[in-house]
């Protein structure tokens, strides 16, 4: 009997997981749900999740008629006997016990834990699980694992897998103050650490690059400060641009000639377009082709009229068209026309292993973050699509394009069931890892996003949830439901995570790392300072 | 060593004493011991009794208003001759060299053989273990066996000296025996609960 | 079985009757015997008894001659707050007639009871199993008279007193010894001289015994039947011839009559809580054998009833020892638990003396055993075995 033990196992079964009655001196206090527990079978060792509590009493009679008197003593005494508890834990995870001393036997164990495929027998042994047992399934940090954090009441690193986190698209979710952007944070650093891809980070609240002042008045590094010129900052805004110490790379300009017709529906709502304006711009670009919306920003009410004599448009549905979409032409950053050689430009940087942060300073509405985001990841993957068509060809290394990570926030608004079809995000989520692009995906309200896409999450990031249509959504497709439900609703607000999916072995709650001083050392934080030219040089020059 | 009974009735399960002093017999619930050759055999008191030596003689009042308690026996000295205290005992295990099995001996004590009180250490090395709890659930007699056992663990706790993680554990083994009578088990629990403790945080 | 509670039953409700119906008219006579007891001038009395027994005309009842007054009561002195009592008791476990083996049991008890700062008793028997020719016939050379019946009784209460010789212990401290019965041992008068002789011999050196250690014996008579001092008061009465009643005409004669019914316990029923009377002597013509170890005897009320308590004459004479005695006894009455009361060293002495039925059986049983083992057997009579046997 090991000194953390837990107690022993009483019932169970493969389909709805194992019953442990609690030793006496145990108490439920001691366990929380999702908690990772071991169970030690005579053959196998079984990595589980804590996923209900029960009390019971052995004498029914007992609870029609609890003790009015019972003091401390006669609690204590009474604890574990007559009055007990189980726990429901449910394996995740097994190992095959084998002799230590035969080479042959740890040979075979060279996989690590397995799926699980039996159950143990009665009386099997709980117990807390301890560093021995985090390693076995988690690893050790170095290399492509990457400490999120650690469990709840041990110092040891849980780590993500980044080669496996980057294979596909991943979420980050959690409700509003659960520190969702310090998570990402995390993330992105490691993968930027790591090497294992590259990031196109879209800053719609101006978090990411530069250094900012927490809730409790904390003053935490942006990516640029902790990783130095790897990291390029773009932005839409001219004057953020010229602020001192916080140096924007490249400024963009979004040419109207680059806005097609799907940037335009996904922003229906937010400038209010008639069910009628598809079909107007439908006829526009039969007739104007990629400088639709110019001519159309262009036309007098004469043009106007008269393109609705010819095409048989419908001229109050265009006039309130034109209107609508004047107001994309009077934001400072809408030009009328652009090359896409700046947008073209950084994906050869992601491609240099560069990564990118387009912040959005004073046009960050929602329109402009929806605009700009699906319009810019348009272009980057259709240039990932042409490389990696390139590369299926030469099938020389040096032309296999680097894994992009595409990170937004609010995703729900890219990535609700109704324009989930349309926009370029929920291509990509769909697509997998066609062409070597996957989206990081950050929100509070995952309920927001089509469960196709949610199902698609490889890896899913979740702090604190409560509603239960989030829980829900967050949980889409993922196995052993019940057990991790209980585990997210039992999330401390600000510093505990479950972290599940293809990155980790098993679903496991953790203490989030904190984004600190010794974080940014961990990381190898710059402190080279700046020059245009080494700039200029790490744009388009040499890696 | 210190005789307290001369055993007058024994079978496999316990035996009755004559104790030597009238009117104090071992305390109830206390551990007493039968040295048989070479085996101590254990047992705890289940009940005690002053009655008449003769059994048809049956004790009538003897105080008046000026003589009671105490000056009863100083008024009456034949009293100390014609009363007997007895004692029983249910066995409830043994020691051969100095092995503890708490099950019924082979033999039950020899008719006429001394009894003693369990000296301390004796008493705390039969204590560790708990599966004599059982016996004592099963002694049937006057005394409810209910009584029997929370006596001997008061008088147990006391013996080593105010031990109250080992009360605990009883108290717990208490509470497995019993745990399909609630009732049972909080009859003994409030009859041994130590109330309030001074210092430390239990675990 | 055969006995007819039934019948007897309705007997008993004649015999309740009776009592009833008499009861009133005997209280009356109680009151005039009283009344008449404090007339008498001792002095008269004495001469008149004497001039009787002087006589040698046989007074026909055992009448009591008294050493002082008739009417005097006296109340007990303190009591040491030390002292001693020891009282004594025999059984015995009679010869088998219808056995071959002749043997008989006795067994004398003894309490000896220490009060005072050192309270303490000791409380044993002793057992003797008498065959030998010397305890089975009183003159072993002749056999001819065998201790069984009235003698047997005779010798108990001998052994009863004898055994004081062992117990007393030689420590002074204010000591009495009570028995259990009379010391007067009138089941002997119709004996020879011989015999009375015989049996007496070890009550008399007992007797004195106890006057050289100074220690008071009473023989203590709960219940007693006796009418020595009524009778006394019909020898006052009479005018003529003593037991011609039929042919008596004085006045008194209706009481006189009554007096033959009434008992000296009811007749001194006046005394108070703890008073005794004064001392009387005997006429029982076994006195004659005692020579000068006379015993008189006292009425005592113990709190619950009058009993007659029988002192030899040293006692009677000397004030410090009658005291004692007096004193002491009342002090085990008082101590006693049940009504009327009775002294418990007597109580415990009884317990100690006496013989169960289940050890008699077990004594008959050793023995058929012992002679087993040496090749001998009990033989029995028919009716004997018949009695046992009970077959049908």
């Amino acid at each position: 009997m090991s000194h953390n033990r837990l107690g022993a196992v009483v019932e169970g079964t493969f389909a709805d997981g194992l019953t442990v009655r609690l030793d006496p001196g145990t108490t439920t206090e001691q366990l929380r749900i999702g908690d990772f527990v071991v169970v030690e079978g005579a053959h196998n060792r079984y990595f589980s999740l804590v996923s209900d509590i029960h009390l019971k009493a052995a004498d029914p009679r007992l609870l029609a008629d609890p003790p009015r008197d019972a003091s401390a003593f006669v609690t204590r005494a009474m604890a574990g006997t007559s009055t007990y508890a189980t726990v429901q834990v449910r394996p995740m995870l097994m190992l095959e016990k084998v002799d230590e001393f035969d080479p042959r036997a740890l040979l075979g164990q060279q996989g690590g834990p397995q799926p699980v495929r039996t159950i143990p027998m009665h009386f099997a042994e709980l117990r807390t699980a301890d560093e021995l047992d985090f390693s076995t399934v988690f690893g050790h940090e170095g290399g492509v694992n990457f400490a999120m954090g650690a469990p709840l009441t041990m110092e040891i690193p849980i780590c993500l897998n980044l080669e496996r986190f980057v294979e596909r698209s991943n979420g980050i979710f959690g409700q509003s103050g659960t520190g969702k952007s310090f998570l990402a944070r995390l993330v992105i650093s490691g993968v930027i650490k790591s090497k294992a891809a590259v990031n196109l980070i879209f800053d719609m609240h101006d978090e990411y690059s530069f250094d900012k002042q927490t809730e409790d008045k904390r003053w935490v590094k942006g990516l640029r400060q902790v990783f130095g010129p790897q990291v390029l900052i773009y932005s839409l805004d001219e004057q953020v641009g010229r602020r001192a110490g916080r140096n924007v790379d490249v400024t963009l300009k979004v040419g109207l000639n680059q806005i097609e017709e799907p940037d335009i529906m996904l922003l229906t709502e937010e400038l209010n377009l008639r069910q009628t304006a598809e079909a107007s711009i439908g006829l526009l670009r039969d007739a104007f082709h990629e400088h639709w919306l110019l001519k159309l920003l262009e036309m007098t009410p004469e043009e106007l009229e008269g393109f609705c004599t010819s095409s048989g448009a419908h001229p109050a549905a265009l006039g309130s068209l034109q209107r609508n979409l004047k107001r994309l032409q009077r934001q400072e950053y809408i030009v009328s026309e652009a090359s896409f050689s700046a947008l073209d430009d950084m994906v050869e940087a992601l491609d240099r292993g560069k990564h990118v942060i387009l912040q959005f300073g004073r046009f960050n509405a929602v329109l402009d973050y929806l605009l700009v985001a699906n319009l810019v990841t348009r272009r980057v993957r259709q240039r990932y699509e042409d490389k990696m068509r390139r590369y299926e060809e030469t099938k020389a290394v040096a032309d296999k394009p680097r894994p992009l990570m595409i990170t937004i926030e609010e995703a729900h608004k890219f990535l609700n069931p109704a324009v989930a079809r349309q926009t370029t995000f929920g291509t990509i989520a769909r697509e997998m890892r066609k062409y070597n692009v996957t989206l990081l995906v950050i929100d509070q309200r995952p309920s927001g996003i089509d469960p196709e896409v949610m199902s698609q999450l490889g890896t899913r990031v979740s702090g604190k949830l409560t509603e239960e249509r989030d829980i829900d959504s967050v949980l889409t497709g993922v196995s052993n439901r019940g057990a991790l439900r209980g585990a997210l609703e039992s999330l401390d607000t600000r510093q505990q995570i479950l972290v599940m999916g293809h990155a980790v072995p098993m679903p496991i709650t953790v203490r989030t790392r904190p984004y600190d001083e010794a974080f940014y050392a961990a990381m190898g934080g710059h402190a080279r300072p700046h020059g245009t030219d080494s700039d200029v040089r790490d744009l388009f020059g040499e890696e | 060593m210190s005789r307290i009974g001369e055993i007058v009735e024994t079978m496999s399960t316990g035996f009755v004493a004559e104790s030597f002093e009238l009117n104090q017999p071992p305390a109830l619930g206390s551990l007493i011991l039968v040295q048989s050759g070479s085996i101590h055999l254990y047992a705890v008191v289940t009940y005690g009794r002053t009655a008449g030596l003769d059994p048809s003689r049956h004790a009538v009042r003897q105080g008046t208003d000026m003589v009671s308690d105490a000056a009863i026996y100083r008024e009456h000295p034949e009293l100390e001759h014609t009363l007997r205290t007895e004692f029983g005992a249910a066995l409830v295990g043994l020691a051969v060299d100095r092995v503890i099995r708490q099950h019924l001996p082979a033999q039950p004590p020899p008719l006429h053989y001394s009894v003693q009180t369990a000296p301390a250490d004796e008493v705390r090395r039969f204590t560790d273990q708990l599966q004599y709890l059982r016996l004592l659930l099963q002694t049937r007699g006057e005394v409810p066996s209910l009584q029997v056992l929370a006596a001997n663990l008061r008088e147990v706790f006391q013996q080593r000296g105010e031990d109250h993680d080992w009360l605990d554990r009883a108290a717990r083994e208490v509470a497995t025996l019993l745990k399909g009578d609630h009732e049972a088990l909080l009859t003994v629990l409030y009859a041994i609960d130590p109330g309030e403790q001074t210092g430390g945080a239990r675990p | 079985m055969p006995l007819k509670l039934g019948h007897i039953s309705q007997q008993m409700y004649g015999m309740v009757q009776r009592i009833a119906d008499l009861t009133p008219e005997q209280e009356q006579f109680i009151a005039l015997a009283q009344a008449l007891l404090r007339s008498v001038d001792p002095d008269a009395l004495r001469q008149k008894l004497d001039a009787q027994l002087s006589q040698r005309r046989r007074i026909p009842w055992l009448v009591a001659t008294p050493r002082g007054s008739l009417c005097d009561s006296a109340s007990a002195p303190a009591l040491p707050s030390d002292y001693r009592v020891i009282g004594t008791d025999a059984s015995s476990m009679p010869p088998d007639r219808h056995s071959s083996v002749r043997y008989y049991v006795l067994n004398v008890g003894y309490a000896a009871i220490r009060y005072g700062s050192l309270p303490h008793a000791t409380l044993d028997s002793r057992s003797q199993l008498c065959f030998r020719d010397e305890e089975l016939y009183l003159f072993p050379e002749r056999r001819d008279v065998p201790v069984e019946g009235t003698l047997l009784g005779a010798r108990m209460e001998v052994e009863a007193v004898r055994i004081l010789r062992e117990v007393v212990p030689p420590v002074a401290m204010p000591t009495l010894a009570l028995r259990d019965g009379p010391l007067i041992l009138w089941t002997l008068q119709n004996e020879s001289t011989a015999v009375q002789e015989r049996l007496l011999d070890d009550l008399l050196e007992t007797l004195s015994f106890l006057r050289q250690a100074r220690v008071p014996v009473g023989g203590y008579i709960s219940f007693s039947d006796s009418h020595d001092v009524t009778n006394s008061l019909r020898v006052w009465l009479c005018q003529g011839q003593l037991n011609a009643c039929d042919h008596c005409d004085d006045p008194q004669r209706e009481l006189c009559l009554a007096l033959a019914k009434i008992h000296d316990r009811e007749l001194f029923g006046f005394l108070a809580d703890g008073e005794r009377s004064e001392l009387f002597s005997s006429s029982s013509q076994v006195l004659q054998a005692y020579g000068d170890q006379q015993v008189d005897f006292m009425y005592l009320n113990v709190g619950g009833e009058i009993a007659r308590i029988e002192v030899p004459r040293w006692v009677g004479s000397d004030a410090a020892l009658l005291g004692l005695l007096h004193a002491g006894t009342l002090d085990q009455c008082w101590r006693s638990s049940g009504f009327p009361p009775y002294p418990p060293a007597l109580q415990e002495a009884h317990e100690q003396a006496a013989i169960t039925p289940t050890e008699r059986g077990l004594v008959e049983e050793m023995l058929a055993r012992a002679l087993a083992r040496r090749g001998q057997r009990i033989l029995r009579s028919a009716k004997d075995d018949s009695k046992r046997r009970r077959g049908v």
